[in-house]
């Protein structure tokens, strides 16, 4: 059923002819590949999942950052029975319940899903990396997004479900009057079951504006929906750190959120924090990042690793920074770095190194645990945030590294472009596997696309190693810097000159 | 372990969390802010006159995107300008021979000096295209245009 095929779909009323006339690649030619055989099937994909994603889309002729979350009901055999999402779009934002659908998974957990309202009907491409969990991105001609899926817990769709602490970090546009900036929130607040929310901080970075720490304007709430799409769906409203948002529940440890405020556009996810008091103690060990976002010269994205002594300081940092296509490398001088947790004990802080060659590097973190944050570059000019990780103690060699892996990646060449894949890694660090991707600038989808590479380890693996990956479509491969967060995540950095790109690799069962 | 015991080590255990709940106080950040070689600094906005020598959406200069080598009387600028399909979209060119007018700032990369536009002005034509912070216009400004403009968009066909 999965040959390589070139889906190409153009739209010439959307798409002007000099996308056509600048559109690279030619396709079409690839040879069949063999259905892939594996672990996965349509019944692996079985319940009700959340999702949310950001992408561009076509708005008045120019490409356009939108956003959307929802949920899916798949029963197990192909089909799509109920669900509901959120859109916030180039005409607006709405909510749109799902009639139907259909989807279908190969053996390696790659899949394709279709997903029908009351508008139409929209195309994704998913990888699993479990029957629970998976990335997703958009693949319609005007269209692409990535984001990821995770199976709900209904048991989970009541005010009271959510209760605790959660970080969170949302990312987008933020439109005041004709002024567009892009704009990054992190934080943190307390729910107390009951839909009240206190001991709500945020940093926000809109257009290279530091807000500094925040404590949430009044007005903050979470409420799941009283007209049926709470219990059914998961969905509810919420105004977090002063901005209007829809939600969708995972379970009770992670939530969905998408802003309403259009034309601003906010999504990101929050997770449930874990109950401690913190301290600089708490950010003790080795971590690795990854971020995006813009800066003044375009997209850019930067992943690396730090140690962290547990005292202030920091130590060992290696980066990869690629901002619209200037890469800088670090240590490139001498790195000295410290951080800071909040004397609150909320889990804020702030890390900043400086390399005597390059410069300063500073950010703004929300702990989610010790083991986990998320992560605010704040330097000037520059908007871009995501998440670090602890990195594992145990040596990483390529043999551990063996196995197969779901990819989600997100970049952006003359336009936005996203991928999802599973490829296998042997012992010796070889890699393949099948990708799906969809390409903006020229509005082609490309399926089923062949993957070689090499993941090559640098000494114990937990510093700067490389990743390559040829796809058969492409004359030209993608070069990556990986950095290990352990057996199971790779989080890969582009280091080319002409796409900005980065995304995970995330290991399937 | 006698009670009283117990209950001094759940209270010693419970306090740093009374603390917490207690102190919700926003942390006071750092000013500092730091600004490497690439960022658009506001306050040094400058304007370039000239005319175009070349203009390349396919140019191998950083940052990724359009660059135009502008002739000034003090010499050549290259000039960036972003994504080729935002300009496109807003019906704006450059060739060879135009005579040009620049707002932006000077940016210092590895491989020379860029000036990042903010404004871009062809005889009567001005296009925006960097916000007044130095970012990028492109993928997000026409979400600002009127209802009617942005209600002809569609992502596939008529479906959201």
């Amino acid at each position: 059923m999965s040959t390589a095929v070139k889906r190409l779909r153009i739209h010439l009323a959307l798409i002007s002819l000099s996308f056509l006339a600048i559109a690279c690649g030619g396709g079409g030619s690839t040879p069949p590949t063999p259905p892939p055989s594996g672990k996965f099937s349509n019944a692996s994909l079985s319940g009700q999942y959340a999702f949310s994603m950001t992408g561009t889309e076509q708005c008045a002729g120019e490409g356009s950052i939108f956003t959307r979350a929802g949920t899916f009901t798949a029963d197990g055999n192909g089909n799509i029975t109920t669900g509901l999402e959120d859109v916030n779009v180039c005409p607006g934002t709405a909510t749109l319940q799902f009639t139907g659908g259909k989807y279908s998974i190969s053996g390696d957990g790659r899949g394709e899903l279709q997903l029908t309202n009351s508008t139409g009907t929209t195309n994704y491409n998913i990888a699993l990396s479990s029957n629970s969990a998976g990335m997703i991105i958009q693949t319609d001609p005007a269209a692409t997004a990535s984001g990821s899926l995770q199976r709900q817990n209904s048991s989970a769709f009541t005010n009271a479900a959510i209760s605790g602490g959660y970080v969170f970090d949302f990312n987008g546009l933020d439109v005041d009057g004709s002024n567009v900036n892009p704009a990054s929130y992190i934080g943190r607040f307390n729910a107390d079951g009951a839909g009240g929310i206190v001991d709500g901080l945020y940093d926000s970075n809109i257009g290279g504006a530091l807000s500094g720490q925040q404590l949430f304007p009044g007005g903050a709430f979470y409420s799941l929906d009283t007209n049926g799409n709470g219990t059914s769906y998961g969905r509810g409203t919420a105004i977090i750190a002063g901005r209007a948002c829809a939600f969708y529940v995972v379970d009770s440890t992670r939530l969905k959120f998408l802003s309403t405020d259009f034309p601003s556009a906010l999504a990101g996810d929050a997770y449930a924090q874990q109950n401690i008091a913190f301290t600089s103690a708490s950010v003790n060990g080795s971590y690795a990042f990854l971020i995006g976002g813009s800066s003044s010269s375009g997209p850019i994205t930067t992943g690396g690793r730090f140690t962290a002594d547990g005292s202030g300081n920091i130590l060992n940092v290696v980066l990869d920074k690629n901002d619209s296509g200037n890469v800088t490398l670090l240590p490139a001088g001498t790195v000295t770095g410290s951080y800071t947790v909040d004397d609150n004990q909320l889990g804020g802080g702030t890390v900043t190194w400086t390399d005597s060659t390059v410069g300063t590097f500073s950010f703004i973190f929300y702990l989610i645990s010790p083991t986990k944050a998320v992560f605010q570059e704040v330097d000037s000019n520059i908007v871009s945030d995501g998440t670090y990780s602890a990195q594992t103690t145990t040596p990483i060699a390529a043999a551990s590294m063996a196995g197969d892996y779901t990819l989600g990646w997100s970049g952006i060449a003359s336009a936005e472009e996203d991928y999802v894949g599973q490829l296998t890694l042997t012992s010796s660090g070889a890699a393949a596997g099948l990708v799906d991707f969809n390409v903006f600038a020229n509005g082609q989808q490309w399926l089923s696309v062949p993957l070689s590479g090499t993941l090559t380890l640098d000494g114990d693996g937990t510093q700067a190693n490389t990743f390559v990956a040829t796809l058969q479509s492409n004359s030209s491969p993608l070069h990556f810097t990986a950095y290990v967060v352990d057996q199971n995540t790779v989080l890969l950095v582009g280091t080319d000159n002409d796409i900005v790109i980065a995304g995970p690799l995330a290991r399937q069962p | 372990m006698n009670i009283k015991i117990r209950i001094m080590i759940g209270l010693a255990l419970l306090l740093p969390l009374t603390i917490a709940a207690q102190n919700p106080q926003a942390q006071p950040r750092s000013a500092h802010v730091s600004a490497r070689a690439a960022a658009y600094e506001t306050i040094k906005e400058v304007i370039v006159v000239g005319t175009v020598v070349t203009c390349s959406e396919n140019s191998t200069s950083r940052p990724n995107g359009v660059h135009a080598i502008v002739q000034t009387p003090t010499g050549k600028i290259d000039v960036h300008l972003g994504p080729s399909s935002y300009l496109r979209a807003n019906h704006f060119s450059l060739a060879s021979g135009d005579s040009v007018r620049f707002v932006g700032a000077m940016s210092s990369l590895k491989t020379g000096g860029v000036l990042l536009a903010r404004i871009a002005q062809k005889g009567g034509q001005a296009l925006a295209i960097r916000s007044p912070q130095g970012f990028l216009l492109a993928g997000g400004a026409s979400r600002t245009l009127p209802e009617a403009q942005r209600a002809q968009s569609v992502q596939n066909g008529s479906a959201r």
